[in-house]
């Protein structure tokens, strides 16, 4: 059983989710660790063409990359050229004869499905689905060359979101905070950011928020946003529509904040506070101060 | 320029889902279908484009059982110029691949300069039909867009090429298509129109030509993903309430629970 992990690079190193993957491959058989090298931007085309011709010459049964949006973006791709069987955003992932037993969410997170893919296949992984043993060490790397000739679209430039460099990206986040309508405006969020900075959490937010233009749309957690998972999330004022538990309710410890006591985000939570989140917020940040100085 | 937006109808977002008592599909009692969410945005930022340039043309598609028509008449509604429906018995089971493979079949008889399709459908959540499409035409792609516009150094109708806003991390990366390109889109820049009267009017009078995806030489039975099991997420709540407290005792108290009870701090 021959598994390939991809792994993709920030700048602080190999990416945690590509460390999962690659943790996972070695789990499943013969892994190689296996990176695409020689390009600045990510654009489909020069990846597919250059590990389309190393899986044509190593010939692996499994390929694992991290669903983060370059990973979906390359492993449906890299599927179709191949023409493999594709899963994308797998929360378990085994291998039973000559088929891949993957365990994935649809519905935007209303329904857990179990799926057999046929191998030779291209699994996307969920951030946070495997864990990393302690104590292991950062695998070996294969770099593989881009395919240049293959590049069909030209890169202009790159148009930086309004302060959210340095932040925790939010797919791979192991703490959210997340505010919504209940923060009453784009002004109140410096409290949100402070317990985010913190925590070391990724920012979130409610459709409303990011319809209202108060927060920028990438930071939307729900149906037409993002899917989280972290071990931590924490909702501020946030009613809870089905199309923003959809997109959290995975998560596993969720913590909410709400003045509603009837608001249906108290459904999911596992520590409720009714209360005005103006009083709570400032509050629960000093005492989450506290411990985090005591270390 | 000439569209062509790929779209699944779906159960709308806001109703809840229950699995089948096969334990392996969604019992569709009840169910109320709609364009899935990102498809409509794909069409949204398609007509965006008709209203800056009405020489632009945008016309739908969709792979799937004949109650998908009602979603076409929708996009109609909204302004779309023509529609098409590829069904029959094959068409109701298609996989990612096969669908991507439909919808080339359309690409190629059509010719648009543009293709368009939402990211992924709101119900197997995948994300494969847009990227295997572009792959299947030889075509570049550009996945999660949220905005593309005639490439600014070139002439009013984009035959220059277009420049493509690509959603990443931390903000948007721009992109540019000398040729026929397949976006997959993230959102639109505004909320997906409703359909005007005479635009409801106009579009119950259309004619939406079916093609039979057997005919197109897509076949069912090559299905390299199976789904063996559904069920809904594990019950949550029964969680523990604070209130009526102060409110820093409260945060107190909350801190304590996750880093004793919860362990996540």
């Amino acid at each position: 059983m021959k598994v390939w992990a991809i792994v993709e690079r920030s700048q602080a190193g190999i990416r945690r989710v590509s460390l999962e993957v690659a943790a996972k491959a070695k789990d499943l058989g013969d892994a190689t660790v296996l990176e695409v090298t020689g390009v600045e931007r990510y654009s489909s085309l020069a990846a597919v063409s250059a590990l389309a011709n190393e899986a044509a010459a190593g010939a692996p049964d499994l390929i694992l990359i991290g669903a983060t949006p370059t990973g979906r973006d390359l492993g449906a791709r890299l599927a179709a050229r191949l023409g493999w069987a594709y899963a994308s955003e797998a929360t378990g992932v085994s291998v039973e004869g000559s088929n891949a037993i993957v365990g994935r969410t649809m519905y935007a997170g209303k329904v857990r499905a179990t799926v057999r893919a046929a191998l030779p296949a291209v699994v996307s992984v969920r951030p946070g689905a495997f864990a990393i043993p302690g104590g292991a060490a950062e695998p070996q790397v294969k770099a593989v060359a881009a395919d240049g000739r293959a590049e069909r679209l030209a890169f202009q430039r790159f148009e930086p979101t309004a302060a959210a460099s340095g932040r925790v990206p939010l797919a791979e986040a192991r703490v959210v905070v997340s505010g919504g309508r209940g923060l009453r405006g784009p002004e109140n969020w410096k409290m949100v950011e402070e317990l985010a900075g913190l925590l070391g959490a990724a920012l979130g937010a409610s459709r409303a928020v990011t319809d209202a233009g108060w927060r920028p749309n990438e930071e939307q957690v729900g149906q037409t946003g993002r899917t989280v998972t972290p071990d931590l999330y924490i909702a501020l004022g946030i009613s809870g529509a089905i199309q923003h538990l959809a997109g959290m309710t995975s998560s596993k410890v969720i913590v909410a904040v709400n003045k509603d006591p009837e608001a249906d985000i108290f459904k999911v939570a596992d520590y409720g506070v009714v209360g005005d989140l103006f009083e709570f917020v400032p509050a629960f940040t000093e005492e989450v101060r506290k411990v985090k100085e005591k270390g | 320029m000439k569209i062509l937006v790929c779209l699944k109808q779906t159960p709308d977002s806001t109703v809840r889902v229950k699995v089948a008592a096969d334990g392996r599909s969604v019992d569709p009692s009840g169910v109320t279908w709609a364009i899935s969410p990102y498809d409509e945005y794909a069409v949204e930022m398609a007509l965006e484009r008709k209203d800056a340039d009405p020489t632009t043309t945008v016309a739908v598609v969709t792979v799937g059982p004949a109650r998908s028509k009602d979603a076409l008449r929708q996009a109609l509604a909204m302004g779309c110029d023509e529609a098409t429906l590829v069904d029959g018995a094959a068409a109701e089971t298609l996989e990612g691949l096969a669908v991507a493979r439909a919808l080339a079949k359309v690409v190629d008889e059509a010719k648009p300069d543009l293709v368009l399709c939402g990211r992924q459908a709101s119900d197997d959540d995948q994300g494969l039909v847009g990227p295997a499409l572009a792959e299947l035409l030889g075509w570049p792609h550009v996945a999660t867009v949220t905005k593309f516009a005639p490439a600014e150094a070139g002439p009013p109708g984009g035959t220059n090429g277009i420049d493509v806003w690509k959603e990443v991390e931390g903000g948007h990366e721009v992109w540019r298509a000398s040729g026929a390109a397949v976006l997959t889109v993230q959102k639109s820049e505004k909320e997906p129109r409703y359909p005007s009267l005479p635009g409801i009017m106009k579009a119950k009078k259309k004619e939406i030509p079916e093609k039979d995806a057997g005919a197109l030489g897509i076949e069912a039975n090559a299905a390299t993903l199976e789904t063996v099991k559904m069920e809904p997420p594990p019950a949550r709540g029964g969680g523990r309430i604070l209130k009526d407290g102060d409110m820093k005792q409260t945060a107190a108290e909350l801190v304590r629970l996750l880093r004793e009870e919860a362990k996540v701090l």
